[in-house]
């Protein structure tokens, strides 16, 4: 058990109005719901935003309001030292006296984390040119003697980061460039790291929030992962029923029967896919995403159901072959074992090619449910259509949420931009390993036999599927 | 007395998978927190506790499957004793013209041996040759992924070792009233050319565990020589007495043989089910993911914080206007610092000063001061004021605007010209708006914003934002 001898370190993300404070908090707090917009004075009242680990803050980074009357403050403050030895004192009376003051509130509001011991974290936009103006803004933060760091962050197309690193390397400690809409996962890190080294005493805090903070980005992977795995097992297994008397069953075509069962039979399917979307954002806290997704409906564009979704997510032909193979192969082992191994092995191989048949013949197109109508039993009929009896469907949806996957895993929380879904042209999925293949196949053939999964298959699927998650971002990343 | 381990595991397994829907932050910070506040070891057992105790109490509702399981062991229960009574009523079968043969009831014990060790042996290896009976007749689909669906062996074994057991009981509860009530004739007979010494020898070897306790159960030679009987029967007239005397045997020999085994195979397969339940709680799935939660730190990056700054308004109503021919131009902080457009370049008619960014507050008083002077030396009351079209104007740039209009003529029309990085392209839309707004929020009708570009001085005349 540890014993806090000090506070939390603080940090309080200072700057010029409109040069992407919120954006650093928010993508370093992982809230997506901090005003991100491109309008000075967004930001009128310091807010903290404390990372805890079991309820006990390692660290607060403070979103504050932009400097307005930094030369006043400034011609104020030089009015009222005598020697530096002062500097940080008359910088805690600027805000004292000027607390009520609603001309200095912005300045008060930025300066009152510094004086109370916040480290300094000072955002320029390195995408416009340099500007002296900022040097008042910079020598009052030089005033209060915090510790400091300039983040060159970059809100638009072009490059002036040279010319602010020099700049600011004359007032600050560290000078970094970190992009709050691009940067990746490991470069909020690093800048955590970052700020930990600003002073002794917080770098074994800030080493350990990073930590944490990458172990709880693993665990979001397997549990994506699980929640992907569950969705599957539901919408391969799922079939749409109907309990219908004789007579409504003869009052309607069989064709009108399975359109209507067919049409419900989507709708679930797609509103399940969409309830996946909606978890996975959750768990990487994007409450606010903008999907931009093709209409979910048939035959259209993008849609789960059709040719073009099935071409792009769906697997090829050998690798449904070759997938059927471990899963026809682990039937035929049984048959070695009954004849207690006298077969030498031939059994595997008799699996192994009647499952690998089977998968080939199924890896052509896509086998659409069929209407069955049950036995009359009590005076009633029951009608049912589905589960999906082809296990491309479960791949297409498999290739779709992964895909979406890694678009949450990799947005950062600064980002407003809509999460446009656009489908990738490859097939990613054969070069994932044979045992998480066999996994996957075994598993989407159980499921639209109706067999439900073990606890321990739902765990290996879960594991394959976590596989290619990473198979997929490997292939991302050498995509570019 | 209810296995505490079945129990355990079955409730274990039902709160998994009513945890299976819930988010996964919400099971961490609710294991968490529990791992972190209690005081005692963090076992299963505790953890339903203390879930259960803040949802108001226990509930029996994931014990239905045990239950189930029940009844299927009391019908193997009842089933056993109807069929031990009626079995021992056939083996001992009497009508006065034969014997009840000894060597036919060790042969049937031997049978009851063999099934019991044959039950438990299916209950070891785990298999299930009546699965398909249980699932097609006994067994919900919904519960076919369940936890006790991994003991199905031992459960039935237990149930098939109880049903056994009630048959030995009812077997020899019918067979000591049959005793009492008739006088039953027991003999010995065989076709394989065996001796009375060979018999005797065998039985006294099966006898061997009570030979101390009842020696009166123990067949002696004379008995077994004089009870042998044959299909063509001799006349026994002298050994007809002897005929019950071998009930004692018989007796011991089926609570030695039948009973005993059953129950030291029944109390086993208890145990059995006990260990395995424990290892299939042990290897679950949930539990992993269990420990997992409570012993993986709660990490909150602050990302419930949502009650902060309101989206500011984005509407912009004013439009821009066109760019004037003002003697005066004020470049406010370094604006048109690297090139400034010809338009606004100081010459005889038209003063340019600098204000704000690197310079001073007195100097923003100077230039004001000399603005002031140049504007009451001419007719056209109007200043151009340069700002960089990227920096937001500030508080400062509305000082300076208020602190002017006091020193300039009254009517003197302002108006703000953004200026893009490039200051001879265009501002875009998204850069003025700003400005605009800002124009709007300081209410002075004599304030405007103008956009301006090289290619045609004109632009933004009367112009709204797209």
């Amino acid at each position: 058990m540890t014993t806090k001898t000090r506070p939390a370190p603080t940090f309080a993300v200072v700057g010029h109005p409109n040069k992407g404070k919120s954006s650093v908090v928010s993508t370093l707090s992982q809230n997506d719901s901090i005003a991100v917009a491109l309008e000075p004075g967004t930001t009128r009242h310091s807010q903290a935003y404390p990372l805890t680990v079991d309820g006990e803050v390692q660290y607060t980074l403070i979103d504050t309001p932009g400097f307005q009357r930094p030369r006043q403050v400034l011609a104020w403050l030089e009015a009222h030292s005598l020697s530096a030895s002062d500097r940080a004192e008359t910088v805690a009376a600027f805000v004292h006296q000027h607390r009520s003051d609603p001309r200095f509130h912005d300045e008060c509001e930025l300066l009152t984390p510094l004086i109370e011991g916040a480290g300094i974290i000072y955002v320029v936009d390195g995408s416009v040119p340099y500007s002296a103006e900022n040097e008042s803004e910079m020598e009052i933060l030089r005033w209060t003697g915090r510790p400091s760091l300039a983040l060159i962050n970059s809100i638009g197309a072009d490059d002036y980061s040279e010319r602010w690193h020099s700049a600011l390397g004359q007032f600050f400690q560290v000078v970094r460039k970190f992009n709050a809409v691009k940067a990746p996962f490991n470069q909020h890190l690093s800048l955590l790291k970052a700020f930990g080294q600003l002073e002794p005493a917080w770098e074994q805090v800030l080493d350990a929030a990073v930590m944490h903070l990458s172990d709880q980005r693993a665990e979001r992977k397997s549990q994506a992962a699980r929640l992907i795995a569950s969705a599957l097992e539901d919408m391969m297994g799922w079939q749409e029923r109907r309990t219908l008397t004789p007579g409504q069953l003869e009052a309607q075509s069989r064709q009108a029967l399975a359109d209507q069962l067919r049409e419900r039979w989507y709708q679930h399917q797609r509103q399940r896919e969409q309830s996946l979307r909606i978890e996975v954002e959750t768990l990487y806290q994007h409450h606010r995403v903008q999907r931009q997704e093709a209409e979910l409906s048939w035959h259209s564009e993008h849609d789960l159901f059709s040719e073009n979704s099935r071409q792009i997510w769906g697997v090829s032909r050998a690798y449904l072959a070759t997938a059927g193979f471990g899963a026809g192969a682990v039937g035929g082992a049984g048959i070695d074992a009954v004849t207690l191994g006298s077969s030498l092995g031939t059994g595997a191989l008799i699996g192994g090619l009647i499952g690998a048949a089977g998968s080939y013949f199924y890896g052509d197109r896509l086998v659409l449910p069929v209407l069955r109508i049950g036995a009359l039993q009590q005076g009633l009929q029951t009608v049912s259509f589905g589960p999906v009896q082809d296990s491309q469907f479960g791949y297409v949806v498999l290739g779709r949420a992964v895909d979406h996957w890694w678009h949450i895993a990799h947005r950062n929380h600064a980002g407003r931009l809509p999460l446009n879904l656009e489908p990738s042209d490859s097939h990613w999925l054969a070069d994932l390993d044979s045992q998480a293949r066999h996994l996957i196949q075994s598993a989407l053939n159980r499921c639209r036999k109706q067999r439900s999964l073990s606890d321990d298959q739902r765990l290996q699927l879960a594991s394959a599927i976590e596989a290619a998650l990473d198979r997929y971002h490997q292939w991302r990343l050498a995509s570019g | 007395m209810p296995n505490q381990a079945l129990t355990l595991l079955l409730e274990f397994d039902d709160q998994v998978r009513r945890d299976h829907h819930q988010p996964p932050a919400f099971l961490h910070r609710r294991d968490r927190r529990f791992a972190l506040e209690a005081t005692e070891p963090h076992t299963p057992r505790a953890w339903l506790d203390h879930i259960q105790r803040l949802s108001g109490g226990h509930t029996n509702a994931a014990l239905k499957p045990l239950r189930r399981w029940r009844r299927i062991t009391l019908g193997f229960a009842v089933t056993g004793t109807v069929l031990g009574i009626v079995t021992m009523l056939g083996l001992l079968y009497y009508d006065g013209s034969g014997r009840i043969n000894v060597t036919v009831m060790l042969g049937f014990m031997l049978l009851q041996l063999m099934l019991a060790l044959a039950t438990s042996l299916q209950a070891l290896v785990g298999w299930r040759p009546w699965g398909w009976l249980i699932e097609r007749y006994l067994h919900p689909a919904e519960e076919s992924a369940m936890a006790i669906n991994r003991l199905q062996p031992q459960l039935m074994a237990r149930a098939a070792h109880c049903g056994g057991l009630m048959f030995a009981l009812a077997g020899l509860l019918t067979l000591l009233t049959l005793v009492v009530v008739r006088d039953l004739a027991f003999g010995w007979s065989t076709t394989l050319s065996t001796g009375a010494d060979s018999y005797y020898r065998f039985v006294a070897t099966l006898a061997w565990p009570w030979h101390t306790l009842w020696p009166a159960a123990v067949p002696d030679l004379e008995l077994v020589s004089q009870t042998r009987f044959f299909r063509i029967e001799a006349d026994t007239a002298v050994t007809a007495g002897r005929w019950g005397e071998w009930w004692p045997f018989v007796t011991l020999a089926w609570c030695c043989y039948v009973i005993l085994p059953r129950l030291i195979l029944t109390a086993l397969s208890s145990l059995h089910l006990r260990l395995r339940a424990r290892h299939v709680l042990t290897s679950h799935p949930g539990l992993l993911a269990l420990r997992y939660r409570m012993e993986t730190p709660e990490v909150d990056t602050g990302h419930q914080n949502t009650d902060v700054n309101v989206t500011p308004e984005l509407a912009v109503n004013a439009r821009l206007h066109p760019l004037p021919d003002s003697p005066v131009v004020v470049r406010w902080a370094g604006a048109g610092e690297a090139s400034v457009p010809a338009q606004f370049q100081g010459h005889q008619q038209r003063l340019v000063v600098e204000a704000g960014g690197a310079a001073s507050l007195a100097q923003d008083q100077t230039a004001i001061a000399e603005a002031g002077r140049h504007l009451s030396d001419d007719s056209r009351h109007s200043v151009t004021l340069l700002a960089r079209a990227w920096e937001p104007p500030t508080a400062e740039l509305e000082d300076f605007i208020t602190d002017a209009r006091s020193h300039w003529p009254a009517n003197t029309r302002i108006t703000l010209v953004p200026l893009a990085t490039d200051p001879n392209q265009p501002a875009s839309d998204q850069q003025l708006a700003p400005w605009l707004r800002f124009c709007e929020r300081l209410a002075d009708k004599r304030l405007y914003v103008a956009r301006y570009s090289n290619v045609d001085a004109t632009t933004g005349n009367g112009e709204a934002l797209s």
